[in-house]
């Protein structure tokens, strides 16, 4: 290994510094339209009247087209109708005689420019009768509340149950049962990048090209092609430079089926660029849920069960095709995290809303982490134990025969390290006697800590979705790599190169990513999303490489004469064991490949590309990314103000390609996690009207109000093969559970337990008391 | 409606245009300069994304219209780097520190960040308040501070080539 490990310099680097990105804004096509969408101002009405005949005749305009204009060409959309037990409501990708949230999209302008589209917008006569909206967890589960979808029976999408083990028996064994509920808000993922494409429908060969800023093109073809019933070889989809997307941009939004459509109906290009507003209001928000839990508890501190019961609200419309149904599942499994304990009922609710739909938010399952780890704390202040000793007292040692009660195997897990070189790398018994200090001093000084397991890529009994990745030598000797992954500023063109590179036994810039052109790269329905680059992605990279790697062997042994397992490839040359002077460059190799065949003995298989699929397979260590975070913080009783003095990072992500892109990965995901806390509502009143319309109202944090954050790493050396998992996710999932227990920590003189999470300083000043709640 | 003709001067280059009165600078730039590396992150003036030197001042340009830039001298990221090629100390230094992940909101604190290198270095937390006109989404900020503070220090040991 020569290039994985290393903070290489990224490959994307010199293109973006200057200037010369490609992101979607970028695209221009002659004779390209611009599209802008009129959106309902009400959560749940019926569309009365619509006249556009006002905007149609505006100089510049070429075409209004409704939801019935969209419906007509388009197939309904349901997500998911085979998943067990889910009401999958079926609906248009524009709205037609019913808006059912704020920013519903019920009209698109296509214009010559976006200025004369957004006038026009202006200019179309809705008229809407308002209906009792759906806004809150009561409501969706209220049977008098009027439905949302006609077809669907009340607004309860999907329940799940499930019991695990003997919960009564270890009800009955507890000293203490301590029962809370906790409550997330409304938060949205929010790239810096909104939401945006081009399609571009060229009537002659009836191939649409749709130019998307997509964190799966291959998923974008391929809902396309569903939705617009477009044959699947006539769509391609494009996708450059993307500027951020958490999730938000693995789904194909209605808005993607509406452009798309459009350009079929006008047969041009049409560019469609979101506004600031339409994407904090209709783009995606997340984490809009609830768990109320009972927990069984020894006077000593070992727990013994849970009953959990989580409630989601997935807004109006399931997410295409990641439907927030998918969640209670994943959240039931990881729930119980690294500790021991024998017995838990589930029960989780998605319930529909007059609300933004919920895409995927970095670790859309982050609840689990932060309710169980906000438990452990607040059992340990019931029981005046340190918040320290209650894990220790309950978690796995990541043995061989260690699960969970929910079957996670959870052999090889470094959740007790991670705790520990947490504790020491913070001096927690230092923190500790500073606390008590502060506290003399009537000063709020807290400390929390939050561990948390990521199954990326999982224990190996979990791994069921494999990739692909095409590799080809180039008759230059360089490598080409297609990946089906959509990279958004993870630095794959950098990651993959470096894997590849080491698998072939190349220079770095000798090798070539290549991702976003549905004709070069394998199917994929995923693409980037969750924590699968690392792990799936690298792992189809290097398996492939090794083929390719194979097959430019077997082609040079019958060029040199010499057996294929005396030679190696070292920096782009072929050089035999022992004879290093004999040594031929990879591109002489390749080039009689390509050129002159016919000049290698017969049966030598000369293609030097290779397509192969990682199953997982020859993959080391546990499976398990995880970590621990420790978080200090000092509260301003005057202000409310959260101050984090201190913010501490132990990781394991096994075997680590790129340090800074790690380290990068883990900074930002706590960033977004610390913002949920103190900054970010998607917040909506009473009759579901949106209120966080601009970044006056959703206030993502800045350079002042994100810490430094130190970093640790536990990285494994695999045995054999490789042990890369996924970190993407981690900072996000674990981040508001550390930051909320060392804000109740603080707190602990006031007697405050914490069960909500957006703790803004308003919110501080009532749990203070400083002003009534 | 009514055009007006515009001219600045963009990354020492001369350019004219003819625009509505209603066009933003940064569009009239992408658009009609052609300069597609300042991005459009917000059109409120909050996210820094679109920032640019206007006659050496960081503005936003998503909150000044194109008609008001009339007779300025304009700097974009892409009149950072050297006509050979090199990168700016800067650039340069964004690079080595890992400064951004998806870069979209890079070309604003790179402009942001070309101000203050006028001005003379500064400590990591007054360097932190004047960033905080910016948004970045990918990296929390670690990164960027370090990135600015290494230029600066590049500068301050190279004179001559930071005040480019």
């Amino acid at each position: 290994m020569r290039f994985v490990g290393e903070s290489v310099t990224r490959v994307e680097d010199r293109r973006i510094l200057t200037g010369r990105g490609h992101y979607i804004d970028d695209v221009r096509l002659p004779g390209m339209l611009h599209a802008a969408f009129l959106r309902s101002p009400f959560a749940h009405a019926r569309i009365t009247r619509m006249d556009t005949t006002e905007a149609r005749n505006l100089p510049g305009v070429v075409a209004v087209l409704t939801g019935a204009d969209i419906e007509a060409v388009t197939v309904p959309i349901q997500v998911m109708p085979q998943f067990p037990d889910f009401n999958s409501p079926v609906y248009q990708a524009m709205a037609t005689d019913r808006v059912r949230f704020v920013g519903d999209p019920v009209a698109i302008v296509v214009a010559q420019s976006r200025y004369v589209a957004e006038d026009a917008l202006e200019l179309i006569n809705v008229e809407y009768d308002p209906m009792r909206p759906v806004v809150s967890f009561e409501d969706a589960q209220d049977p008098n509340c009027p439905r949302i979808f006609d077809d669907i029976e009340g607004n309860v999408l999907y329940r799940s149950n499930s019991t695990h083990g003997d919960v009564d028996a270890a009800f009955a064994a507890a000293d203490t049962v301590i029962h809370e509920t906790f409550r997330q808000s409304r938060q949205a993922n929010v790239p810096m990048e909104t939401r945006g494409a081009v399609a571009d429908f060229d009537p002659g060969s009836g191939d649409l090209t749709y130019y998307a800023a997509t964190q799966s093109p291959q998923g974008c073809r391929f809902q396309l092609a569903t939705y617009l019933n477009h044959p699947i070889d006539r769509v391609r989809v494009l996708s450059g430079d993307v500027g951020g997307g958490f999730g938000l941009k693995g789904p194909v939004h209605r808005e993607d089926i509406s452009l798309a459509a459009a350009s079929r109906i006008v047969g041009r290009p049409i560019k469609w660029i979101e506004d600031r507003n339409e994407h904090l209001q209709a783009s995606g928000h997340a984490r809009d849920e609830q768990i109320e839990v009972e927990a069984a508890v020894t006077s000593d501190g070992r727990l013994l069960g849970l009953k959990a019961r989580l409630l989601i609200d997935q807004g109006a419309f399931p997410c295409l095709p990641y439907a927030a149904v998918l969640f209670p599942n994943m959240i039931r499994d990881l729930l119980p995290g690294p500790y021991r304990f024998g017995a838990m009922s589930f029960e989780g609710l998605v319930l529909a809303t007059n609300k933004c739909w919920n895409p995927p938010y970095r670790g859309p399952w982050e609840i689990e982490t932060w309710v169980r780890e906000r438990l452990m704390d607040v059992i340990a202040h019931r029981l005046g134990m340190d918040p320290a000793d209650i894990r220790r007292a309950n978690m796995f040692d990541g043995d061989e025969e260690d699960r969970s009660i929910t079957g996670q195997h959870l052999a090889g897990i470094t959740s007790r390290q991670s705790l520990e070189r947490a504790l020491d790398l913070a001096g927690y018994s230092a923190i500790r006697a500073a606390q008590e200090l502060a506290r003399r001093e009537e000063r709020l000084l807290g400390v929390g800590f939050a561990t948390f397991l990521e199954a990326a890529p999982g224990p190996k009994e979990n791994r069921v979705i494999p990739e692909d990745a095409r590799v080809r030598l180039e008759s230059n000797g360089h490598l080409l790599v297609m990946t089906p992954q959509g990279p958004h500023g993870q630095g794959h063109e950098t990651t993959l190169a470096q894997i590849a590179a080491d698998a072939m036994g190349l220079p770095l810039d000798h090798v070539r990513v290549v991702h976003g052109d549905t004709r070069q790269t394998p199917m994929n329905l995923i693409g980037t999303g969750g924590s699968r680059a690392s792990t799936w992605a690298s792992g189809s990279v290097m398996v492939t490489t090794r083929k390719v790697r194979e097959k430019a062997l077997g082609v040079a042994a019958a060029m040199m004469e010499i057996d294929a397992s005396d030679l190696d490839i070292v920096d782009g040359m072929v050089v035999p064991a022992g004879a290093p002077s004999k040594a031929m460059p990879l591109s002489a190799i390749a080039m009689t490949a390509y050129l002159a065949p016919e000049t290698l003995p017969p049966g030598t298989d000369h293609h030097l590309e290779a397509q192969e699929t990682f199953t997982g397979d020859g993959v080391g260590g546990s499976g398990w990314s995880g970590g621990t975070h420790l978080c200090v913080v000092e509260i301003d009783r005057e202000t409310g103000r959260v101050e984090i003095v201190r913010y501490v990072v132990v990781e394991d992500c096994g075997q680590i390609i790129n340090p800074a892109i790690v380290e990068g990965q883990i900074r930002g995901g706590v960033a977004q996690g610390i913002a949920g806390v103190l900054y970010e509502k998607a917040a909506y009143d009473a009759e579901g009207q949106f209120l966080a319309g601009t970044f006056m109202d959703y206030l993502l944090p800045t350079a002042t109000e994100i810490p430094s954050i130190e970093i640790d790493h536990l990285e494994s050396v695999p045995v054999e093969g490789l042990d890369i998992r996924g970190v993407g996710e981690g900072g996000a999932l674990v981040a508001p559970a550390a930051l909320t227990n060392a804000i109740e920590d603080a707190l602990v003189p006031l007697g405050v337990t914490i069960n909500e999470q957006y703790l803004p300083p308003s919110r501080i000043m009532e749990l203070t008391r400083m002003v009534p709640a | 409606m009514n055009r007006h003709p515009v001219h600045v001067k963009i990354n020492g280059v001369d350019r004219d245009g003819y625009v509505e009165a209603r066009k933003t600078l940064v569009d009239f730039i992408r658009e009609d300069l052609e300069l597609t590396g300042t991005h459009v992150g917000c059109e409120h003036g909050v996210c820094g994304a679109c920032t640019v030197l206007v006659d050496g001042q960081a503005v936003r340009s998503c909150l000044m219209f194109a008609v008001q830039a009339e007779g300025c001298e304009i700097r974009t990221i892409e009149g950072m780097a050297g006509p050979d090629g090199e990168l700016h100390p800067l650039q340069a230094a964004f690079r080595d520190n890992h400064s951004f992940q998806c870069g979209f909101c890079t070309p604003g604190f790179m402009m942001t960040a070309a101000s203050l290198l006028e001005e003379g270095p500064l400590s990591e937390d007054a360097l932190r308040h004047e960033l905080s006109g910016n948004l970045c989404r990918c990296t929390g900020y670690q990164s960027i501070v370090a990135g600015v503070m290494d230029a600066f220090e590049r500068v301050s040991d190279s004179t001559g080539e930071g005040g480019r």
